[in-house]
């Protein structure tokens, strides 16, 4: 029983000091999301926001300011190729920050990797004046949430075994018709 | 009577068919490459396994399929349409096995969109997808909008006379120079020259923007490919929105707006006929309806105050309808900002525009500019003939390469093709507002599929009805082959059944 209560009591500690990890580890969910903002532009036009997200694909500097975008998807935290369930398109937003702020941002999303979270504070413009009409967040503050990691894609055993079953099989259709191209069935009239 | 296609005919199909799913299995080797020069070593077993499908689908038919017969009329329509089922199919294997897709009619449907150079998609979680996979869809659109039979016929078919047959069977009807082989090739030429120096640009570009070297080229050799095609593909699920430039735009408009041309154009400006590009029915009527549809939109969309300024709202307004126009599909605007930014008028506006579309024997879909000519022209001609006196001989011509004067025979032709495009946006329309999307967008998104354009407003998703996919996916099949071809596949089908 003492064991037993000791066990219980060293639980409760550990999973108290790991709390703030536990915190950390936590994404909040983006009200309003990129959805949202898509769908009532009015509503959010010029007003602050904070959204967080996927940081994918690249930055893109342009003088003292870059071009950041984040996915606010069902992909944001694990990838198909890490085994997310399939659960539609990607969504996310244009963010235009910075960029000294963007060098916290350690991974971008790819095939390869999962890009780090990030949430960032700004303005949400429905058709931004300064970039073309684009709809855009402009962005003061950037914090990392959660830094990216690399996506690994091992290839699936049963996927390789079909691969050399029909290279093997075209292999040999491919030597049966050269060897036999010669023996062409004669054509009687139409 | 219907008479059943004899075992010769059997034979005869099915080895031409075959050696263009080989053609398809030899196109997968550069994103095979690809992928194995990224290192995406599950994405490079996809591609071999796909490539190795083909190849014994191919070489099955041509060991089983021996003729020296040549193709027939009926033979090359059924050869094309029924290339591009087998295609379709055997192209889907990659998208399948990378797990993005939610089921294989999906898959059906992002090939049949990337050959028809439409651009729909329904692969989930694009921004993930490796580059392999995204070669191989940009290829699939550029390989389409060439025609994925003049591939066949550039490299595996050897000068023989139902060639021809094949190439008008794609929804091809140009012969640039006498020979039809030569034909396949000068497209070729006049297509690859524009890669070189439109993925140059855009890399460049791209560059500039703050892109990496790698990134900078790849966007821009599938950026041009998807422009060039009028495919509207690009490789971020944000569609040319990414750049936010542009200098990036207007070098995209200028690739669409030449691939939405006719190859007979490209032809003949390639060889010093400077002025046909001026004279052109099709170029003019391109030009008239775009900038309609651009003053339209335009005029609403200031009304709605939807953009802080002019410049903005040209910019926008312009580049949504030239790549709607020339069928392309590129987008600067979120899909659902039509719906939510640019109201009816804006979907409406669009939706015409798509549904004319580009030029005829270009990569581009849609009713046509010359067609859109012919009937203005027999439209006014009519009404001269209404205010001359009776006896007066009313003669009207119109100048594609050459000029030519209008017959009731070629005003019919160009009528009926354009009832026959009318009705199938009608009835993919019908379908989605059976599934109680209203009217207007169910239209736009029926007239994008149907005229091989991509745009969407949002309709088309991985999670549709099943009805709605296969709706847009035979949508898209019938307007990019225009529709006699696949006829020529159902009645060989009918014949085979009911014949004697």
């Amino acid at each position: 029983m003492k064991r037993l209560f000791t066990t219980i009591l060293l639980a409760a500690l550990f999973l108290l000091a790991a709390a703030p990890a536990f915190a950390a580890e936590t994404i909040p969910v983006n009200d309003p999301s990129s959805g949202r903002l898509v769908e009532k532009p009015k509503v959010y036009n010029g007003k602050r926001v904070t959204f967080t997200g996927e940081a994918i694909g690249e930055v893109m500097v342009r003088g003292g300011y870059a071009w950041i975008h984040l996915n606010d998807d069902a992909y944001m935290e694990r990838n198909v190729e890490e085994g997310a369930p399939l659960k539609g398109y990607n969504s996310g937003m244009a963010i235009w920050v910075p960029s000294d702020l963007t060098k916290q941002i350690d991974t971008y999303g790819d095939y390869k990797h999962e890009g780090s979270i990030v949430q960032i504070e700004g303005t949400f413009n429905a058709a931004c004046k300064e970039h073309g009409g684009d709809m855009d967040i402009h962005a003061d503050k950037l914090v990392v949430l959660r830094a990216g990691h690399p996506a690994l894609d091992p290839i699936h055993p049963l996927k390789a075994v079909l691969a050399v079953v029909l290279v093997a099989a075209a292999g040999g259709l491919w030597w049966l018709e050269r060897t036999t191209r010669t023996r062409i069935r004669p054509h009687r009239g139409v | 009577m219907i008479v059943r296609p004899r075992l010769s005919d059997h034979l005869v199909i099915g080895k031409y068919t075959g050696k263009v799913i080989i053609g398809v299995g030899m196109l997968m080797l550069i994103p095979l490459v690809t992928s194995i020069v990224f290192a995406e070593w599950d994405s490079a077993v996809d591609f071999i396994i796909a490539i190795a499908a083909c190849l014994v689908f191919g070489f099955g038919l041509q060991a089983v399929c021996r003729t020296a017969r040549d193709l027939n009329w009926s033979h090359g329509l059924v050869v094309a349409s029924g290339s591009w089922f087998w295609a379709t199919a055997f192209g889907a294997l990659p998208h399948y096995l990378s797990g993005h897709a939610g089921s294989y009619l999906d898959t059906l449907f992002d090939v049949m969109s990337g050959y028809t150079t439409t651009g729909l998609y329904l692969l989930q979680d694009l921004d993930h997808i490796s580059m392999g996979l995204n070669m191989w869809r940009h290829l699939l659109t550029y390989a389409g909008g060439q025609g994925i039979v003049v591939i066949a016929l550039t490299f595996l078919f050897k000068g023989t006379a139902g060639a021809y047959k094949v190439y008008v069977g794609e929804g091809k009807d140009e012969r640039l120079l006498p020979n039809v082989i030569q034909t396949a090739r000068a497209i070729w030429l006049v297509s690859l020259t524009w890669l070189g120096i439109g993925t140059l640009f855009l890399g460049v570009r791209g560059m500039m923007l703050g892109q990496g070297p790698v990134r900078a080229f790849l966007h821009g050799l599938w950026v041009f490919m998807g422009a060039w095609s009028t495919g509207g593909f690009a490789p971020q699920s944000y569609n040319t929105f990414w750049f936010h430039d542009l200098g990036y735009e207007v070098i995209g408009i200028v690739i669409m707006i030449a691939g939405s041309f006719n190859f007979a154009l490209h032809w003949a400006m390639w060889t010093g006929n400077r002025k046909e590009i001026r004279k052109n029915v099709e170029t003019i009527s391109f030009f008239i309806t775009l900038s309609l549809t651009t003053m339209i939109a335009t005029f609403f969309l200031a009304k709605a105050n939807v953009y802080p300024d002019a410049m903005s709202l040209f910019r926008k307004v312009f580049y949504q309808l030239a790549s709607g126009h020339t069928t392309t599909g590129f987008s600067t605007i979120y899909a659902r900002a039509f719906v939510t930014q640019w109201g009816p008028i804006g979907l409406v506006a669009t939706t015409v525009a798509m549904a004319i579309g580009a030029s005829a024997c270009s990569t581009g879909g849609g009713i046509k500019g010359i067609r859109m000519g012919i009937i203005s022209k027999a439209f006014l001609q009519d009404i001269r003939r209404m205010i001359s006196p009776e006896s007066a001989v009313i003669m009207q011509k119109f100048h594609h390469i050459r000029d030519t004067w209008l017959s009731d025979d070629t005003v019919r032709a160009a009528m009926t093709v354009t009832i026959a495009y009318v009705t199938l946006y009608a009835v993919a329309a019908l379908v989605g507002v059976l599934y109680g999307i209203p009217l207007e967008q169910a239209a736009f998104e029926a007239v994008s599929a149907a005229s091989n354009t991509g745009l969407s407003c949002g309709v088309t998703q991985p999670f549709m009805p099943s009805v709605m996919k296969v709706t847009y996916i035979f949508a898209m099949w019938l307007g990019r082959l225009e529709f006699m071809s696949i006829f020529a596949l159902i009645g060989y089908g009918m014949a085979i059944v009911r014949g004697k």
